[in-house]
């Protein structure tokens, strides 16, 4: 399928942020992130002939401008939810794990292991809150 | 069945099939209690490799979907094999989906390790309240292994909740709350309602050779650090060094009953051959599905046998708060929990009660999966707000028995050799009351927290850990499938250890009332041996 096609429909799934809250990097669209289609178009065919068609053709898809394109993915969604979840299957893992996502997100990059996170223990605070459920009383129901 | 002639062991004096929470706790004791007894476990998976479990790789995210499902049906759909030696289940009649593990540890290889006990009268809720059944004893019986069962399990929590009847010191302090469950401590605070930690089969301190939690996360994907207590680390390296053999990768076919009585099983091996195993004792632990479908297709003829399927409905309330919050950090299942709704209230509408838990958030990558739309710019707005910005209460509702929810066999042969199986389940109008009422007082307590907008999920189909009731205990044949010891009541040396046999489902998780049983019948077994 021509690259320009595949391109289009990841960054029309991922469009990026134009504009991000204050202090935090903007999300970046799909193919900047590293989301590549190609390698997944001949599973995902019947799915992406379905957007071209919608679209009148593989090229006029990504000349179309963005509202045009959301539209056509929003009616291939309704008419094939199943084979659009697949879509979404291969598009957002790849995204969600790209490093410049986590990082634009306030996470970072790095596995959960072996560094995990630093928590705080519970401290004599919070044990002390609990005095006032303790000072309910019993609220257990005996079995007899 | 496989070619070639069946391979013959020696017979045994107790066969286990299930190398989970309940069979690897009914292992240890019985084998602690009379060493010299030859007791072997076959085990449909394989163990898990700690080295290579995806916590520690840079797709973890996509691992929870694929081959780290918590389904089993996904983790098929995956292609990718690991340790859990899965079938199919058909469950497109089932409101909820069944999750599990089907490995050596069983479904604490990816639970969360939350680790409540039933309350007193969840033991007699037909006495009590009128509804469901009595189970044949009570938590006086079970008290003394549930204490075990902590131990074994280690237990981080904190002693002296009033919800519960006074339990030991717990072997651990309690997991750190986080900001996330310091928060949502602070609206159960403010409307006075009770909360506490929770008891979680998750070490805070380094327990029994095992390590702290340094809260990674993704408790459910396997634990790397061996933190989050599962049967591979806990029971089974005991039981082993005690003598109790476990064959891995040992697939049961049939337990064949003759004369009325349990003569062995004849299982397909490592080897892909045929093999045969008789014992004077067969006990099945395969978890609430697995047991009721080896049970059936060994043609036990029980007529509660698949009957009654509880899992604990569940709904999902989620706040959105302006302050950051913690993130998926620390064991997902365990912040707090509340109990202010779990003994019945006649005024409420239905009979007994709801259990409300605070969860940790979920990654990054399910976060954004779940949202609707998934995709395009609204995606990003609501990622934006929820991330790092919600808490998440579980409304948990206890199930009671019906018949008409089941498990049962299909036409169809599976590729492990079984027949298919499939599951019947339908919600019931009192389990959904319980839930609207449990949502209700979730947005209460959020709001009282200071979250600023609210969303609710009133049912939460992926949810279906607990797998209970369908070879029940009782005292009539007609209406249960085994005896308070878990013997089945058409073959008395046939035996049952795991979440079948819940004659009834309290609201809470089941995996501490699960290896209690467990040990309770090693020991009565042992009594009877010894």
């Amino acid at each position: 399928m021509n690259p320009d096609f595949l391109r289009a429909v990841v960054d029309t799934l991922l469009p990026g942020e134009a504009v991000a809250p204050a202090g935090v990097p903007s999300l970046p669209a799909g193919s900047p992130a590293g989301v590549d289609l190609a390698p997944h178009a001949e599973s995902l065919t019947s799915v992406l002939a379905a957007i071209a068609r919608a679209a009148g053709g593989e090229s006029n898809f990504p000349a179309a401008d963005e509202n045009r394109r959301t539209a056509i993915l929003q009616s291939v969604q309704r008419d094939m939810p199943e084979a659009f979840a697949r879509l979404l299957g291969v598009v957002l893992p790849d995204y969600y794990e790209a490093p410049a996502v986590l990082n634009a997100l306030g996470w970072r990059s790095e596995p959960p292991q072996p560094m995990g996170h630093a928590v705080p223990a519970m401290d004599d605070a919070t044990l002390a809150r609990l005095e006032r459920v303790k000072s309910g009383g019993r609220r257990w129901r005996d079995d007899a | 069945m496989a070619a070639g002639p069946v391979v013959r062991h020696d017979d045994v004096d107790v066969l286990v099939v299930g190398a989970g929470l309940g069979g690897a706790a009914f292992c240890k004791r019985l084998a602690e209690r009379v060493p010299r007894l030859r007791i072997v476990c076959l085990e449909r998976g394989g163990w898990i490799d700690r080295a290579h479990l995806p916590a520690s790789g840079r797709h973890w995210q996509r691992a929870a979907l694929g081959p780290w499902a918590t389904s089993p049906n996904l983790r098929l759909r995956s292609g990718i094999r690991t340790a859990s030696a899965d079938y199919p289940i058909e469950d497109s009649q089932s409101a909820i989906k069944p999750l599990m593990w089907n490995g050596v540890g069983g479904s604490t290889i990816n639970w969360a390790a939350h680790f409540p006990r039933l309350h007193p009268s969840d033991f007699r809720i037909h006495s009590l309240d009128g509804v469901g059944e009595d189970w044949p004893f009570g938590y006086a019986e079970l008290e003394p292994f549930y204490d075990h069962n902590d131990i074994e399990m280690g237990v981080a929590g904190l002693a002296g909740d009033p919800a519960y009847p006074p339990k030991r010191a717990r072997p651990m302090p309690p997991l750190p709350l986080g900001r996330l469950g310091m928060t949502a401590a602070g609206g159960f605070d403010a409307l006075g309602w009770h909360w506490w930690p929770v008891d979680a089969a998750v070490n805070s301190i380094a327990y029994d050779g095992r390590a702290a939690c340094n809260h990674c996360g993704p408790c459910l994907i396997g634990c790397v650090n061996r933190a989050k207590s599962s049967t591979d680390e806990t029971y089974w390296p005991k039981a082993i060094a005690l003598g109790v053999e476990l064959r891995a990768n040992a697939i049961a076919q049939e337990i064949v009953i003759q004369g009325g009585r349990a003569a062995g099983v004849r299982y397909r091996g490592a080897d892909g051959r045929d093999h045969w195993q008789g014992a004077s004792y067969v006990v099945a632990a395969g978890n609430g599905i697995g047991t009721a479908r080896l049970l059936l297709a060994s043609g036990i003829d029980s007529p509660a046998l698949g009957r009654n399927l509880m899992f604990h409905p569940a709904a999902y309330v989620r706040g959105m708060f302006t302050e950051e919050l913690d993130g998926p950090v620390g064991p997902v299942g365990c912040a707090i929990y509340s109990h202010e709704f779990y003994e019945t209230d006649p005024a409420r509408g239905f009979k007994r009660g709801i259990h409300l838990q605070v969860t940790r958030e979920n990654a990054l990558l399910a976060q954004a999966m779940r949202l609707q739309p998934a995709w395009g710019r609204e995606a990003y707005g609501k990622l934006r707000e929820e991330f790092r910005h919600s808490i998440v209460i579980l409304v948990q509702a206890e199930d009671l028995p019906e018949v008409h929810n089941r498990v049962s066999l299909t036409d169809s042969l599976e590729a492990d050799g079984l027949p298919g199986v499939r599951l019947d389940y339908k919600l019931s109008d009192r389990s959904r009351r319980s839930l609207d009422f449990g949502i209700e007082r979730a947005e209460e307590v959020l709001r009282a927290a200071g979250a600023y907008r609210i969303e609710r999920l009133a049912l939460a189909p992926a949810t279906g850990w607990h797998l209970l009731g369908t070879a029940r205990m009782g005292r009539d044949p007609a209406t249960s499938v085994t005896d308070g010891r878990g013997r089945c009541h058409k073959a008395p040396n046939l035996l049952v250890a795991d979440g079948s046999l819940f004659t009834t489902a309290g609201a809470v998780n089941p995996g501490s009332t699960i290896g209690a049983l467990g040990l309770r019948i090693g020991e009565e077994l042992a009594r009877e041996i010894a």
